[in-house]
């Protein structure tokens, strides 16, 4: 569990986050949504004791992450894949981690097999690609079998194949009942991935929520009718709010999908196509930064 | 239970090792070092004393721990220059703790690396300069100034991470470092006066033997103090700092 109590953090003039307050549970993967410069990653590196909170407080497990006594068994961290001398091979660099904490040595090769870097262990890192730091990145955090996780961006760079991998072990890792906290600006990626959702707007909190309210929020209901004109009047009868797409379809919000086709039946009226919509995360997403993009194009 | 701090060490020690840059100043520093002294004893053919003629054999320390002070920076600044130093903090959020393993661990491996190159220089000397009555290698005015290297080399290992935590950056410190106990020394020279003098004694001169080098030379004693306060300001400078400052 990660708690998250006002926190603030300014440069110079600049607030990078903005009285934030949130709770991430254990047990689920939770998504942290924003646009860039949001306040994700300094939120994140608040988290991890490495930036100080200009106010506010932020325990992990309890207490401050500086408190942990073996920080890298209580809670793992990836927050700049490419963050390490390249010099050095993927194997020591992953030493170095477990020595720091006084960790077994066979879990360095328990993760080296777990993210696929077998073959390129003993090589320099010089030459990795993203993918392959996102990969080593996974292990290092991993490889105090943490309660928690802090992971920066991590599907960023990764193959189709690294990215359905990337997603089955967070759920497999959150269904092992520990606290999974990702960042993404990938929405359609979050919308597969995670079970809640908090999203930042200029260092705001815009949302904190299971996904499927987010989505549901902007749900629609798509009905075809040869008397679409009729069954438009019934429904704004029944509360709902009807719009025409093309002569014979309707877009209908205000009623789920069963409503509408009871509302129908009732009237007495065809129907050719009843389809409950889900707004895309990509959308729902939208429609709550929208006002809050830092960086959004002037319109003409 | 918290982490035993002799995993820390171990974990600053493998990070040492685990990079070429180590390796290029190690095998620089050797043979810089070693052949130095083996010339200047070939050059000098014979000396009244063996202290002097030991002395003469440890003139390549002079320069040869300018290469200490890149491997120390370096230690240090290349966590920064990569971003490893965020994973670092995070798996040792402790940062004086951090800080204090790979002082450490420099440090040793410092004295480590000249308490086997000095003997090596000192050989030279025994085998190539002529001394009347011969070279005790274990007599103490031939002792000490090989043991005051060990020392200096392993100061010069804790400035240089003092000045890497403090600046950050690598071209920054190492040329601070190079400027403290390299060339402002000498410039100093060029000047008369009292205030010249007093300051070239203050600063921290790398030191061949007994002597500083391209300083105003001062008791052994002193010298090493003056370096190893500089040292220990340094490092505290950077340890605030550290604990200060974001990652």
């Amino acid at each position: 569990m990660i708690e998250i109590e006002a926190l603030t953090k300014t440069y110079r003039s600049r607030i990078a986050v903005d009285d934030l307050t949130v709770t991430v549970e254990p047990g689920r993967v939770t998504g942290f949504l924003g646009p860039n410069g949001s306040g994700k990653t300094t939120t994140m590196r608040c988290i991890l004791g490495l930036t100080r909170p200009t106010s506010g407080t932020v325990s992990v497990l309890g207490r401050p992450y500086r408190e942990l006594a073996r920080p890298m068994r209580r809670v793992g961290a990836l927050i700049d894949p490419r963050a390490r001398h390249a010099g050095r091979t993927a194997y020591a660099h992953l030493q170095v981690l477990a020595q720091s904490n006084d960790l077994p040595r066979h879990r360095i090769d328990d993760v080296i097999e777990l993210v696929g870097l077998e073959s390129v262990a003993h090589e320099r890192m010089r030459g990795f690609s993203l993918g392959m730091n996102q990969r080593l990145g996974i292990a290092g955090a991993l490889l105090g079998d943490p309660d928690v996780l802090v992971l920066d961006e991590p599907v960023n760079g990764l193959d189709p194949e690294g990215i359905r991998w990337m997603r089955g072990l967070l759920r497999d890792l959150a269904d092992e009942g520990r606290t999974v906290l990702v960042s993404s600006h990938l929405m359609s990626e979050m919308q597969d991935t995670a079970d809640h959702l908090v999203v930042l707007g200029q260092g705001r909190l815009l949302a904190d929520c299971p996904m499927s309210d987010l989505l549901g929020r902007h749900a629609a209901v798509r009905v075809r009718s040869p008397q679409a004109s009729l069954l438009a009047r019934a429904l704004e009868r029944a509360g709902a709010f009807a719009e025409f797409d093309g002569d014979t379809a309707l877009w209908v919000e205000g009623l789920d999908v069963s409503q509408v086709g009871d509302v129908a039946y009732l009237s007495g009226l065809r129907v050719h196509e009843l389809t409950e919509v889900t707004a895309s995360l990509e959308d729902a997403y939208l429609a709550l930064t929208e006002d809050e993009a830092e960086y959004v194009g002037a319109v003409a | 239970m918290s982490v035993p701090f002799r995993a820390v060490l171990r974990s600053e020690w493998t990070k040492l090792r685990s990079v070429r840059s180590t390796w290029w100043c190690t095998g620089l520093y050797l043979l810089v070092v070693g052949a130095a002294g083996w010339l200047a004893a070939a050059g000098s053919g014979a000396a009244p004393r063996a202290d002097v003629a030991v002395g003469t054999t440890l003139i390549g320390f002079g320069g040869g721990q300018l290469i200490l002070v890149v491997l120390g920076v370096l230690a240090v600044t290349s966590e920064y220059g990569s971003g490893t130093a965020l994973v670092s903090l995070t798996t040792v959020p402790r940062r004086i703790r951090l800080l204090l393993a790979k002082t450490i661990v420099v440090a040793v491996y410092c004295a480590l690396l000249t308490a086997v190159l000095a003997p090596l220089c000192a050989l030279a000397a025994v085998v190539l300069t002529d001394v009347p009555g011969g070279i005790p290698l274990l007599e103490p005015s031939v002792l000490r100034p090989l043991g005051l290297q060990v020392g200096a080399a392993a100061l010069v290992g804790v400035l240089a991470v003092g000045l890497g935590a403090t600046l950050r950056s690598t071209a920054g410190a190492v040329g601070l470092g190079m400027a403290l106990v390299f060339a402002v020394p000498p410039a100093l020279a060029l000047f008369d006066g009292q205030w010249a003098e007093t300051l070239s004694r203050s600063l921290p001169a790398l030191r061949v033997g007994e002597d500083a080098f391209l300083a105003a030379t001062s008791p052994w004693q002193i010298g090493m103090a003056v370096i190893g306060a500089w040292a220990v300001g340094a490092w505290l400078l950077g340890a605030i700092l550290l604990l200060r400052r974001d990652a």
